[in-house]
């Protein structure tokens, strides 16, 4: 009699930790699913600014050739570039604030100095037929519009991880498998609209 | 002092800027005009193509006329209404969305993921610039819009294959509608012969239905119904002025 009530309560221990177990197995294959998704959606983001980064030495070429008094807006759309060049996030690094800071304000820069480069060679009707200074200007504008598509995608992902761990049971599992808040993307004032870089 | 309100306005202009987010409407057609600048068989010429088009291609495009979204940028707006309305295929991301903005005096032609190869930045540029914003400019509008999709559809046409033969809007076997058959058959063989010919008339309809996802009802000649296929877009396209 005595044996079946303690067969009956192992049991029940080993049903409950089987249980136990398994829940958190599948959260924590969750999270590192989720895990993949962020890096996903970082190499997207990445793969826009690097777009841009490419189109520069184009453009600059271009603008150089027309306006060539308009050093200063210039210089310093080639020295944003340069900075953003230093900088390289790897998702690994996506929960570090500083360093994502540091990216974002470095790509926000080059973004501002373009803008100004654009709104300068406003002056210059000459650019404005130049074909292919028409291109750039398109293939430009295209990217400042991935880039923001992008990073709304990243942000939406990392909201998702960030809920996921920070939640209370699955904060559990996310602190064993040391899993930490990734950073997201702040909007900098203007920088929902995309830059103005109309003619 | 001076300085501090002026930020606060900036500031609450900026707000006003950002959450102002217009509606987004919900595409049933393939081409939606919530302006009545066309005319009833513009429309039905335009759903027709593009129907025809995604038959033999999977190629969605879809054509949305709007009257304003005040300061909002239509980047956004469109990149919303796409992604929203799920227009393109899954796996292929062939859709094209061609947003008019009638008031603001803007254009979109946003293309999908899948197509960015085919429609790059600097064609929808070209097609805004020199095929569609003349015909604007005349108040032409559905001269404009054909002038586009032609020329959307010109670029557009070799990419994709249509591989599903009909069917294009199931994931998998209509087991709903096949249960909704035998439950009508069940129902009307006993109720013996009353009812017989409504019921021959329900089983008629559910069947279109099923079969092709375009048939609307009794008699109507309604093309165009658009459902989405739930393809991607990463802000590819161009925008333009008139």
């Amino acid at each position: 009699m005595k044996n079946k009530g303690l067969l009956i309560g192992l049991g029940i221990v080993v049903i409950l930790i089987f249980s136990v177990v398994s829940w958190a197995v599948s959260t924590y294959n969750g999270i590192v699913s989720l895990d993949e998704s962020v890096a996903t959606a970082w190499s997207q983001v990445e793969n826009q600014y690097q777009r841009r980064a490419d189109l520069i030495p184009n453009l600059v070429n271009t603008v150089k050739g027309v306006a060539n008094f308009e050093k200063e807006t210039y210089t310093a759309v080639a020295e944003a570039r340069s900075k953003v060049n230093e900088i390289k996030l790897t998702p690994q690094m996506l929960s570090n604030p500083q360093t994502f800071k540091q990216f974002q304000s470095a790509q926000d820069n080059l973004g501002s100095a373009l803008s100004r480069l654009l709104v300068t060679v406003e002056k210059y009707p000459e650019l404005k037929a130049n074909e292919n200074f028409l291109q750039l200007q398109t293939q430009l504008e295209g990217t400042e519009n991935r880039i923001s598509v992008e990073r709304m995608n990243f942000n939406e992902i990392v909201r998702q991880f960030n809920t996921t761990i920070r939640k209370f049971p699955g904060s559990l599992v996310a602190g064993f498998g040391g899993f930490s808040e990734k950073q997201y993307f702040e909007a900098a004032a203007g920088s929902e609209k995309v830059p103005e870089v109309k003619f | 002092m001076k300085k501090l309100i002026l930020t606060l306005v900036f500031a609450i202009l900026l707000s006003n800027l950002t959450f102002a987010q217009p509606y987004i409407p919900t595409l049933e057609r393939y081409c939606t005009d919530r302006t009545n600048t066309l005319t009833k068989s513009e429309i039905a010429n335009i759903n027709r193509i593009l129907q025809q088009f995604e038959d033999s291609t999977s190629t969605q495009i879809a054509v949305l006329f709007e009257y304003t979204i005040d300061n909002y940028p239509i980047e956004s707006f469109a990149y919303q209404v796409a992604k929203q309305n799920n227009i393109g295929q899954k796996g292929k991301n062939n859709g094209i969305l061609f947003v008019i903005l009638k008031k603001d005096r803007k254009m979109r032609i946003e293309v999908g993921y899948g197509l960015e190869g085919a429609l790059p930045d600097a064609l929808a540029s070209s097609i805004i610039r020199n095929d569609v914003k003349p015909h604007f400019k005349n108040l032409n509008f559905y001269d404009g819009v054909m002038a586009g999709i032609t020329s959307i559809i010109a670029a557009t046409k070799g990419e994709y294959k249509q591989d599903k033969s009909r069917s294009k809007n199931e994931d998998g076997f209509p087991w709903g509608t096949i249960l909704f058959i035998i439950f009508f058959i069940i129902f009307f063989m006993g109720k013996g012969g009353r009812g017989n010919g409504l019921g021959m008339l329900w089983l008629g309809s559910a069947l279109s239905n099923g079969s092709g996802g375009r048939s609307s009802g009794f008699g109507d000649s309604d093309f165009g119904g658009f459902s989405g296929g739930g393809g991607s877009f990463g802000g590819g396209g161009a925008s333009g002025s008139w």
